[in-house]
């Protein structure tokens, strides 16, 4: 008997203790966010694994995974990637298709699924404002942000086309539902840029970093900026005399994929499967205020009342926003960009 | 150079400049493993598709693009536009320093090398603190009631400049104080003695002997301004777009990495062009400087 009970003894401490834990890298943008995800996310879901699970961090993920995989060198087995960067990727064939037999290919509605790279959280591109310079009388669409006469004041936008164009037809009169079809004309996306070459004069910063933004709004520096939620709600919540609205918000998602010939590919896709469950993603709004592409995410109160409000895809705020098509950025990117550039440049 | 008579002596003068050159290998080395080597990769890489087919391509379409040239005059702009502003502070600092007491000059130059210790983010993140609209200089303007409204300082050409100008001018002055040091303190006597005024040593005695520590200080704040990246990209507020923040971009938001190769030889030329420039420039006042002493 004493046989059976040593090798069973030595059986459970094998499995608790595995030799070899499996070992998975995963690249993230860092920061707060990054911590967010680590806190959240994949350490539980690693614990619960028993994998070794190690972190890179890269403030430019789409470069970063197109070095590594043109490069042949790949090290990281799950990256961090805005959605339209990770159509990007598929198109360009740098990441490894998603195991729908390993991840639910049914939690995330069927507008944001992607073959490539697993959506888990959603943020706004949002108007945000000082309530110092405007208190209780704020811009309330993007046709009033345009209007300089009745809303005198510094704006800062980001330099870069992705989302400006499409709030830039929205304040043109556009609706949420014919912003993408209308960018798809020649004339539409001329129409974007001339909207933007309008409020150009009143742009005093052009900024580059999510960051940069809140910096901009917590000095002073400009009156109505627009940036993420998720930064607008940081400055609020520190105190800074700032608002912001969802109305009328591009709202994003971010994505988890894995890299052409990522060298713990099985182990990859089972970690994002386990580190995207709904209690995951909704603890994930503890730490940032994005929200869960997954539905299932905002049942069963995971997520409390009061935050729900700061959500981009909280089911109060959906309605007068636009949600951002990767694949029209895939297909349009570079053209809408080089016409921003240009734009930029008169 | 001198002719030894004796071939024993000549031999060993020979090994002993064999041995000597033998001595730079290591650093030759390294100069082509970290400088030669990723350039004619950049250089192979720009005649690639993305597809890795070779290509003229990338060449046409960086070269056609109004984008490219209005960033190559932007970069032209700041590094002239430093260049002159160091010259214009840095060569009167320069005087004082060499011409002070050694107390005196060794504790300007503590301040002068201060901010060279110092992080080129931290210095340009401080600027933004002085200059940006809430900031020290803009408070102290209004609040004293000089402007009206706070002065547009930073998120532009000026911030940018100001960033530069901060960050080359103790790099630039360093050269053009070794020179005026080296000058030999009898010919001011001298020239003070024959009567001439003060501006007249300095323009016809101090400055034609400082012309080369001046040069090798303006190419070095060419070679360091023409690649800036940092401080166009913090206060700059995206509307300076040198090539530097043009190879970025093409990086970070086409990941064209063809494109940004071709942006990344044109900025080589453009150093290049400006080398020989200068070459030709000191030259040209080598010349002028012999031609004068002959008449």
């Amino acid at each position: 008997m004493s046989w059976l009970r040593i090798s069973l003894t030595a059986f459970a401490i094998s499995a608790a203790l595995p030799v070899h834990a499996q070992t998975v890298t995963i690249t993230t943008a860092g920061g707060d966010y990054g911590n967010a995800i680590k806190e959240a996310m994949w350490g539980p879901a690693a614990k619960e694994l028993g994998y070794d699970v190690r972190e890179e961090t890269q403030s430019d993920g789409l470069a970063a995974l197109k070095m590594q995989v043109t490069a042949g060198a790949v090290t990281t087995d799950i990256i961090h990637l805005g959605s339209p960067e990770g159509a990007q990727a598929a198109a360009q064939s740098l990441l490894e298709p998603l195991d729908y037999k390993i991840i639910d290919p049914n939690s995330v509605p069927a507008g944001a699924k992607s073959d490539y790279c697993y959506p888990f959280d959603s943020y706004g591109t949002v108007m945000s404002w000082s309530t110092k310079t405007y208190g209780q009388n704020p811009p309330k669409t993007w046709a009033e942000f345009w209007d300089v006469a009745k809303f005198p004041g510094r704006r800062a936008l980001r330099a870069n086309a992705q989302d400006l164009i499409e709030i830039a037809l929205l304040s043109d009169g556009v609706a949420p539902a014919d912003v993408y079809p209308t960018l798809s004309t020649p004339e539409g996306l001329t129409r974007a840029i001339k909207r933007l070459e309008a409020i150009k004069p009143n742009v005093s910063v052009w900024w580059t970093s999510g960051a940069q933004s809140a910096q901009l709004l917590k000095d002073g520096e400009a009156d109505l900026v627009v940036t993420w939620n998720g930064r607008a709600q940081t400055v609020k919540a520190d105190g800074g005399t700032v608002d912001y609205t969802f109305k009328g918000s591009v709202i994003g998602t971010d994505c988890l994929a894995v890299p052409k010939g990522a060298p713990n590919k099985e182990a990859a896709m089972k970690l994002i499967a386990a580190m995207t469950q709904p209690a995951r993603v909704a603890k994930l709004t503890d730490f940032i205020a994005y929200g869960p592409v997954n539905p299932a995410g905002y049942e069963g109160g995971l997520i409390p009342e009061d935050r729900l409000k700061t959500l981009a895809t909280a089911p109060e705020n959906a309605g007068t926003s636009v949600f951002s098509n990767a694949d029209w950025w895939v297909k349009n990117g570079e053209a809408a960009q080089k016409a921003f550039d240009e734009m930029m440049n008169r | 150079m001198t002719v030894l008579a004796d071939p024993a002596l000549a031999a060993d003068a020979r090994r002993e400049r064999r041995f000597f050159l033998s001595l730079s290998l290591p650093a030759l080395f390294i100069v082509g493993l970290a400088a030669i080597l990723p350039i004619l990769w950049i250089i192979r890489q720009s005649f690639l598709t993305t597809g890795g087919e070779y290509t003229v391509g990338n060449y046409e379409k960086v070269l056609s693009s109004g984008l490219t040239w209005s960033a190559l005059v932007t970069t032209v702009e700041l590094s002239f536009g430093t260049l002159a502003f160091c010259i214009l502070l840095g060569t009167p600092l320069a005087l004082a320093l060499a011409s002070a007491r050694p107390r005196v000059a060794n504790l300007l130059m503590a301040f002068v090398m201060l901010p060279l210790w110092t992080s080129i983010l931290v210095r340009t993140y401080g600027w933004l603190v002085l200059l940006r609209r809430e900031g020290l200089i803009n408070a102290a303007l209004t609040g004293s009631g000089l402007t009206a409204e706070p002065l547009p300082l930073v998120y532009n050409f000026t911030g940018t400049l100001i960033g530069m100008v901060h960050y080359m001018l103790p790099l630039f002055l360093l050269p053009v104080y070794a020179a005026m040091r080296d000058i030999d303190a009898n010919l001011v006597r001298a020239s003070a003695s024959m009567g001439a005024t003060l501006g007249q040593t300095i323009r016809t005695v101090i400055l034609p002997l400082s012309t080369g520590g001046i040069f090798s200080g303006s190419l070095i704040v060419f070679i360091y301004t023409i690649g800036f990246f940092i401080t166009p990209a913090v206060l700059g507020g995206g509307k300076v777009n040198p090539l530097s923040i043009r190879i970025e971009r093409t990086l970070s938001t086409f990941q064209d990495w063809g494109s940004a190769s071709v942006l990344g030889i044109l900025l080589l030329v453009l150093m290049a062009l400006i080398g020989v420039m200068f070459l030709a420039a000191r030259r040209l006042m080598a010349r002028n400087k012999f031609g004068t002493a002959h008449a």
